[in-house]
């Protein structure tokens, strides 16, 4: 059942359009609006069974889940029964969820982040069911995101990356899209991964802050759990996105936006393409123009030197090209 | 005048080579694109010029033809050209600014690189040429040029002659200077 809801849910997904404008967010966007779908449909069927009251008092619950109270146990077992009605159901909700988590932990590692550290170590309690590291999780997310849910965070994220694009700042577009489908990747296809990472994920329901009594729609909040999987907290999330454009980073705040010969947009290629020392940037299509013409650099007027100074393009300005251009040119020139 | 400027205009794109087909590029898709990149460009720099707000230049595109811009420059201060405004064309080719547009003084301009149909002597409008340059850098070095001279190729020898006794050069500027809109 829960399968079936899957596959419905994930193929119409509304808010793809709103975010279509952006060709790299957007397929990252479906691949997540997809999952955050199939996730608000989950939670759907297990509030629809437990009904919404007992979440809250789950909530209490939930926080003596560390302390390892006897009301915990309680609220486990229930949990479990839910979980026994449909078990389906809420592994495969642990399953989605988790995945994300994968990139996190590899993310974190690489970038030294302790965020996710905290969400994972927080307590022994390994015993606890997923659908209690399920719960975890997500009230953790609403903290982080508040209620109402994904269209409003997901409208502000495009905008976020809208605006990151017009700015020469460190793109937070174009590198999600990767980190996300790798991540989305993995989690959707390697379901033992998960199911190892589930268990490891676990302990994360200590650190774990209940619902707010208030919570009426608390599915609507989970879809702020992928953005919260895939980049642990704000800061940590632009600094994965400057850093997956290592290459332009620093550059990148002196690249023009668009091309200063014919004013069409930069792209990613473009922008990271230097193709003279003197620092003049412009589009792929205006340097073959000119290379076709007098193959002079515009802003230097110097002649173009392509083989060299294209390799450190793409090479990313290693010295041993940069040596290559300075002979190369010293021999043009006399 | 307008007819003069038409013929500037055709004269100039008819000396205007036809984009020699390179074996590498597919040239009528990129030929298309050109015209539509040129216009986006001026489109860019007429934007850019509104909103720099240079003091003594201005520019605009004749009513329907963008390709064909009316320019006005006004003399520095402190120069023999203080106080004086010149209407300058600009026609800009199809493969602007890969070309320089071709610039010419509407009002007549006594100046040594001017010579008396208005054409300019001045090198970044021909070899020293670069796509980077615009509208705006075009306008400012005609500004600057009418200040400092190059009277070692003047267009305009008696203008050169009498460019180092600067008390007669701006009587004779005063003398030969017409006001635009009497042009």
């Amino acid at each position: 059942m829960v399968s079936d809801s899957i596959t419905n849910a994930s193929i119409p997904c509304p808010n793809v359009k709103d975010l279509g404008k952006k060709k790299r967010a957007n397929r990252s966007a479906k691949l997540k609006q997809c999952k955050l779908d199939v996730r608000r449909e989950q939670w759907l069927s297990q509030v629809k069974k437990k009904g919404c009251g007992e979440e809250w008092t789950g909530d209490g619950l939930h926080r003596d889940a560390s302390n390892g109270s006897s009301e915990n146990v309680e609220s486990r077992r229930e949990r479990g029964r839910v979980e026994a009605n449909g078990p389906g159901s809420i592994h495969h909700d642990s399953d989605l969820e988790l995945s994300p988590s994968n990139s996190p932990i590899s993310l974190n590692s690489i970038l030294g982040s302790n965020d996710s550290g905290t969400n994972y170590s927080g307590s022994g309690s390994s015993s606890s069911s997923s659908a209690d590291c399920c719960s975890g999780n997500i009230t953790e997310e609403d903290d982080e995101g508040g209620d109402d849910g994904c269209l409003d965070d997901w409208e502000a994220m495009a905008d976020a990356l809208a605006a990151n694009d017009e700015r020469p700042k460190p793109p937070s577009c174009p590198p999600p899209p990767q980190d996300l489908t790798a991540s989305n990747g993995s989690g959707m296809i390697v379901g033992g991964e998960n199911l190892r990472s589930g268990t490891r994920a676990t302990p994360a329901a200590a650190n774990t802050r209940a619902w707010r009594p208030d919570d009426a729609f608390r599915p609507q909040s989970l879809p702020n759990l992928t953005k919260h999987h895939s980049f642990p907290n704000p800061s940590d999330r632009r600094f994965v996105n400057g850093g997956i454009s290592w290459a332009g980073c620093n550059r990148i705040f002196n690249v023009p936006t668009s091309c200063p010969i014919c004013c069409e947009d930069l792209d990613l290629t473009d922008s990271s393409f230097l193709p003279c020392l003197c620092g003049f940037r412009l589009c792929l299509f205006c340097h073959k123009r000119i290379l076709e013409e007098d193959g002079r650099c515009p802003g230097c007027r110097k002649p173009y030197e392509h083989n060299p100074v294209e390799g450190e393009a793409s090479v990313q300005g290693g010295g041993l090209t940069y040596r290559l251009t300075r002979s190369s040119s010293l021999m043009a020139r006399p | 005048m307008a007819a003069v400027n038409g013929q500037t205009e055709d004269r100039y794109q008819g000396n205007t080579p036809a984009v020699a087909p390179s074996p590498k590029q597919p040239l009528p898709a990129a030929k298309s694109v050109d015209t539509q990149s040129v216009l986006k460009r001026l489109q860019s720099e007429l934007m850019a010029l509104m909103m720099s707000g240079d003091p003594g230049i201005s520019a605009f595109p004749e009513e329907d033809n963008i390709f064909c811009w009316k320019g006005t420059i006004t003399g520095s201060k402190d120069t023999v050209f203080e106080g004086t405004e010149y209407k300058l064309s600009l026609a800009f080719p199809n493969d602007y600014p890969f070309k320089p547009p071709k610039v010419k003084f509407e009002t007549a301009c006594f100046h040594p690189n001017v010579d008396v149909y208005g054409n300019i002597c001045l090198d970044i409008l021909q070899d020293k040429w670069s796509s980077a340059y615009d509208v705006r850098t075009i306008l400012l070095s005609i500004q600057s040029l009418l200040g400092e001279p190059n009277t070692s190729s003047p267009l305009n020898p008696q203008a050169a002659q009498l460019w180092s006794n600067q008390e007669e050069y701006r009587k004779m500027v005063e003398k030969l200077y017409k006001p635009p809109s009497a042009a």
